[in-house]
């Protein structure tokens, strides 16, 4: 054999280190026996290299297909996957319970005060003396009576940004869990 | 789209059969595959095409290898048979092709 040729088995061995020992003699005794043959039918050494091409660009060929093949695990991908799950299951420790709780009560709480804040606002007015109606209401510290109809329009007030701070967690709620799954789909395509 | 890049797609949807074919008639080696194919423009293949091919293909079974001894001067070469699954693969693609074959005959209006 000549040198330029046993040169080019030389480094076409080096770029398949990725394949296992048995199986890159395999390939590099086939493609000497070609150059063999070739050179039965009269070409020259640097004809021969000519034909086979880039000896870098032959062995991403036979790479190419055991890439594919073991695309199952990387340990890239692993590493990935443990630290979104870790910060997933720490976040999702605090952040889906917290709003799950929020989003109802407050909902519900937002509902509620339009309909105290009514009772409270006609105990006021018509003077009926309902019981425990001293605690509800709008309290400006120290004992500064506020006019009743103002304090119903501050109750309503109240009522609404409880209403809108509930739905507001819920929807962050769906938003946290979709994003969640939308990334652990992609992490395991 | 460009023509060449059909035929493109047709070679690699249709190299894989070829070859099989090929292996089918006699146990070939590389160089040999490669040289028939080469008279064939449409299925033309180089070396970094054929080898990758011929190594999956003897991964999934359909074919196996073996190394005959040179003589004469000769070197020595690596030949490829089919396998059992082999010749059922080739069952399998030819009806297959047979169903395209006559797809595009019947949209033709042949």
């Amino acid at each position: 054999m000549e040198k330029e040729l046993n040169a080019y088995l030389g480094k076409l061995e080096k770029y398949l280190k990725p394949v296992a020992v048995s199986e890159r003699i395999d390939i590099i005794n086939e493609i000497k026996s070609e150059m063999q043959e070739l050179q039965g039918n009269g070409m020259s050494a640097e004809e021969i290299i000519e034909r086979l091409g880039d000896p870098k660009k032959l062995a991403k060929a036979y790479l190419g297909d055991i890439l594919v093949k073991k695309r199952g695990f990387s340990l890239n991908r692993f590493l990935i996957a443990c630290a979104f799950f870790s910060v997933v299951g720490f976040s999702g420790m605090i952040v889906i319970p917290t709003l799950a709780v929020i989003a109802p009560v407050f909902v519900v709480c937002g509902a509620i005060c339009p309909v105290i804040g009514a009772v409270k606002f006609l105990d006021r007015i018509l003077g009926l003396g309902l019981p425990y109606m001293e605690n509800v209401g709008i309290f400006m510290g120290a004992s500064v009576p506020i006019n009743p109809a103002a304090e119903f329009l501050l109750i309503l007030f109240v009522g609404v940004l409880l209403f809108a701070a509930g739905v507001g967690a819920w929807k962050l709620l769906l938003f946290y869990c979709r994003k969640v799954s939308g990334t652990a789909k992609k992490l395991s395509a | 789209m460009n023509i060449d890049d059909w035929k493109s797609q047709i070679k690699r949807g249709t190299l894989e059969f070829c070859i099989l074919l090929l292996i089918k008639q006699k146990s070939s080696y590389g160089y040999e595959i490669i040289s028939i194919l080469d008279k064939y423009p449409i299925i033309a293949a180089k070396e970094n095409t054929i080898y990758p091919l011929l190594r999956r293909l003897l991964k999934e079974e359909y074919i196996f290898s073996f190394w005959r001894e040179g003589t004469e001067g000769l070197p020595p070469r690596k030949y490829y048979s089919l396998t059992e699954k082999g010749e059922e693969y080739i069952a399998e693609m030819s009806v297959e092709w047979e169903n395209l074959m006559n797809a595009i005959n019947d949209i033709r209006g042949e």
